[in-house]
């Protein structure tokens, strides 16, 4: 530790910094957590642990467990569909297509440079109900009884949102797992069908070993990405019909617009926390499947 | 040791350079334009400006939400502009964001001069903080000829905070607009009663009309319906604002209020919004309306008017009026609250600011104000020529105004406004029922008072 190149201050500039930008408004931000800071008042009273217990009691019009919920499924359901379907495309798109399978990827990866708000407001108007492109196609084949209130109606509104964002979501994911894919040396797969290895056999003994690390970074950004979601719902359905689709961060931006700054800081330290505890076991998790 | 002053040196340092970075001298504005004119700007005296002689020409800045500022305002500013030297800034904010950054800018001690709000005593006293943010303006000329209803709304414990210029009745009212040809193909009168409100919308769902356009997905429309029959509330049980307010009744206890909840959830599971309601946009309503496609709407007195300028095929006269009649109503609302404005306590220019005001409401100008805005009819001052249509005299004689809206009359409901739209979808779709929908205002009210200190939720 003596042989040190440069004495430790040399990092004091950048240290000074990330404590004056990142860490000290980060522990100042799980303080306020503990507050009634609001913006009726310019006195911050320090109020214990009333606003956890307002959020895990929830009472009329607060169901800001609902919320957690919604968030919960929303997060596992894009995981594996994203993962899954990303998984098929990548198989497809560095196996079995390959005539302009370069193409093919810029179009599966098109939906992830377009900006949330964009597609959004463009699924907003083709899942309207009586004028949108969806229902209209439907009824145009004859399949009316397909046609649906997709974002209006309570029980198809969160699907239907968790649809929109795989859509957009799944080329981001399949580009890294093709990097991932074509990273897996051919020679496995030779040695493995000279040992009468079936086409399932080597994707579940080398592809999908293989491709764990992989597989960990994906889960963790979808993981990340899901429980932080908040413009596609903001603009999809804005939290509706009622109060169906509303997530953990529509519901801060909603407290933070009432001026209830104090229980917004809860909800996103509650948030930190679960991610910062999901995120630790899932790499756990996947790290371990690796290495046995 | 060493290592350590070093280290808390750096520290030091870092700190420093960040105050420096923010401290800076308390400005008047960032956006100071220089006026074109330096000629003389009464009364706004520049202390900051020591060494010359001359007044320093002054720039008002104006902080709205979208829809406030008629463009008869705009022509009045730039005319004010001419004869005083004084620009006035107008700085226009999308409605849905307003409240945040003003509240924002408020809580900053960074407002502008003059800044709008709504009014209404709830909004002064916990929105905007009045007694600490706004200036008295009892003193001001302009003050005897206001409305005294409009009145009540800007001011707070005796004294006058803003100044509402705004159409309270034409622009304020919301009533049910229907069709009269369409009534009268289909043998229909105008309904006093909810029962007859039902069989109209029956009869129209048989002949294959949608009865009602509701746009709920506005989020704020379809609210309307419930705190705009306040007055009819009043009738059924009188007082029952000042218990509300005194926190002596709750709003899920009132039957008066369970049954209006209860019988607008009927409407919806009847079919008479139509079945795009959730997803249907309040910006259609002329052209649903005009397209005969529905035959009723809950809009203003002006909308026939805007709906004739829109598609001039339609007339206005195609259109009547007729109260909400849930639970009953055939009362009128009066709802005096309405875009305000006022003038901020930091602002170094406060005499500019009450010369612009009291310029913006000299009789003259406000005549000019509505004569040139179609969206008025009418304006809240004495020795005004008002400009109603037949139908609006017809409408304004047959059903006078009592008392006034619920979310005027009421403290918090106003604020709550958007929250009270998501509960009813909730109702409307079933997770909520009508007296879940009011436990709900009841306990977001228990909230805002907690917050706002209010002694009678204190106990």
């Amino acid at each position: 530790m003596k042989a040190r190149t440069y004495p430790f201050y040399f990092a004091g500039g950048a240290l000074a910094l990330y404590l004056i930008f990142f860490v000290i408004p980060s522990i100042m931000g799980i303080f306020y957590a503990f507050t009634d800071w609001n913006s009726y008042s310019t006195e911050v009273n320090f109020i214990g642990l009333n606003n956890f217990r307002t959020i895990f009691s929830s009472g009329a019009g607060q169901n800001y467990l609902h919320f957690i919920r919604n968030t919960i499924i929303f997060t596992i359901t894009t995981i594996f569909l994203k993962t899954a379907i990303a998984l098929g495309l990548a198989l497809l798109l560095t196996g079995g297509i390959k005539r302009l399978s370069y193409f093919h990827r810029v179009v599966m990866y098109l939906p992830a440079v377009l900006p949330i708000l964009v597609v959004s407001l463009v699924f907003k108007s083709i899942l309207n109900p009586a004028t949108g492109l969806l229902n209209t196609f439907l009824r145009n084949i004859g399949l009316d009884f397909l046609a649906q209130r997709w974002l209006v109606d309570i029980h198809l509104a969160l699907p239907s949102v968790i649809a929109v964002d795989t859509w957009r979501g799944v080329g981001y994911i399949m580009v890294i797992l093709i990097a991932g894919l074509m990273a897996i040396p051919d020679e496995y797969y030779e040695a493995a069908s000279i040992d009468g290895a079936s086409g399932l056999d080597s994707f579940w003994h080398i592809t999908i070993p293989l491709l764990m690390p992989v597989l960990t970074v994906t889960t963790v950004l979808n993981l990340l990405y899901g429980l932080k979601v908040f413009d596609i719902v903001f603009v999809l359905t804005n939290g509706g019909p009622g109060r169906a689709t509303d997530t953990v961060y529509t519901a801060i931006f909603d407290e933070f617009s009432k001026g209830r700054y104090g229980m917004a800081t809860t909800l996103s330290t509650l948030l930190f926390f679960i991610m910062i505890i999901l995120g630790y076991f899932v790499i756990r998790l996947m790290h371990r499947e690796t290495e046995g | 040791m060493k290592r350590l002053v070093i280290v808390l040196g750096m520290l030091l340092l870092g700190v420093m350079l960040i105050a420096g970075c923010s401290a800076s001298p308390a400005a008047p504005s960032a956006t100071e334009p220089a006026a074109t004119e330096p000629t003389a700007a009464p009364a706004a005296v520049e202390p900051t400006a020591a060494p010359a002689a001359q007044q320093e020409p002054v720039t008002l800045t104006y902080m709205a939400s979208q829809g406030w500022i008629k463009d008869a305002e705009l022509e009045l500013a730039k005319k004010f502009e001419e004869q005083t030297g004084i620009h006035v800034d107008y700085q226009i904010i999308p409605a849905d964001q307003y409240f945040s950054v003003l509240k924002t800018k408020l809580n900053s001690g960074e407002a502008t001069d003059i800044f709008g709000g709504q009014s209404g005593k709830t909004d002064l006293q916990v929105q905007y903080d009045v007694e600490k943010n706004a200036v008295d303006l009892s003193g001001e000329e302009w003050v005897s000829r206001h409305e005294p209803l409009s009145l009540d709304m800007v001011s707070l414990n005796g004294k006058v905070y803003g100044a509402e210029i705004w159409d309270t009745v034409a622009s304020n009212y919301f009533v049910v607009v229907y069709n009269k040809d369409i009534f009268e193909q289909h043998g229909l009168s105008v309904p006093s009663t909810f029962a007859e409100f039902k069989d109209v919308c029956q009869t129209l769902l048989d002949a294959g009309i949608n009865p009602i356009y509701e746009p709920i997905s506005d989020g704020w429309h379809h609210v309307l319906w419930f705190p705009m029959v306040g007055p009819r509330f009043e009738e059924v049980d009188p007082g029952l604002a000042d218990q509300l307010n005194a926190n002596t009744a709750k709003f899920a206890d009132v039957p008066v209020m369970q049954e209006a909840m209860t019988e607008l959830n009927e409407l919806y599971q009847m079919g008479c919004f139509g079945d795009n309601a959730l997803s249907d946009a309040f910006s259609d309503t002329n052209a649903k309306l005009a397209s005969g496609e529905y035959a009723m709407s809950v809009t203003t007195l002006t909308a026939p008017v805007s709906i004739e300028t829109d598609y001039p095929d339609v007339p206005a006269q195609t259109f009547g009026f007729f109260p909400m009649p849930l639970a009953d109503n055939t009362l009128a609302p009066a709802h005096p609250a309405g875009p305000s404005k006022f003038i901020y306590s930091g602002s170094p220019h406060i005499d500019a600011a009450k010369q612009y005001l009291a310029f913006l409401m000299a009789p003259e100008n406000l005549q000019y104000l509505l004569d040139n805005t179609p969206d008025f009819a009418a304006l809240n001052f004495s020795g005004l020529q008002a400009k109603w249509t037949p139908e609006q005299q017809a409408f304004l004689d047959t059903f006078p105004a009592k008392s006034i809206v619920y979310q005027d009359a009421v403290n918090y409901v106003n604020p709550q406004w958007m929250d009270i739209g998501k509960d009813m979808v909730g109702m409307f779709t079933g997770s909520m029922t009508p007296e879940d929908v009011l436990a709900s205002i009841d306990q977001r009210r228990a909230d805002m008072a907690a917050t706002a200190k209010d002694p009678a939720w204190a106990q």
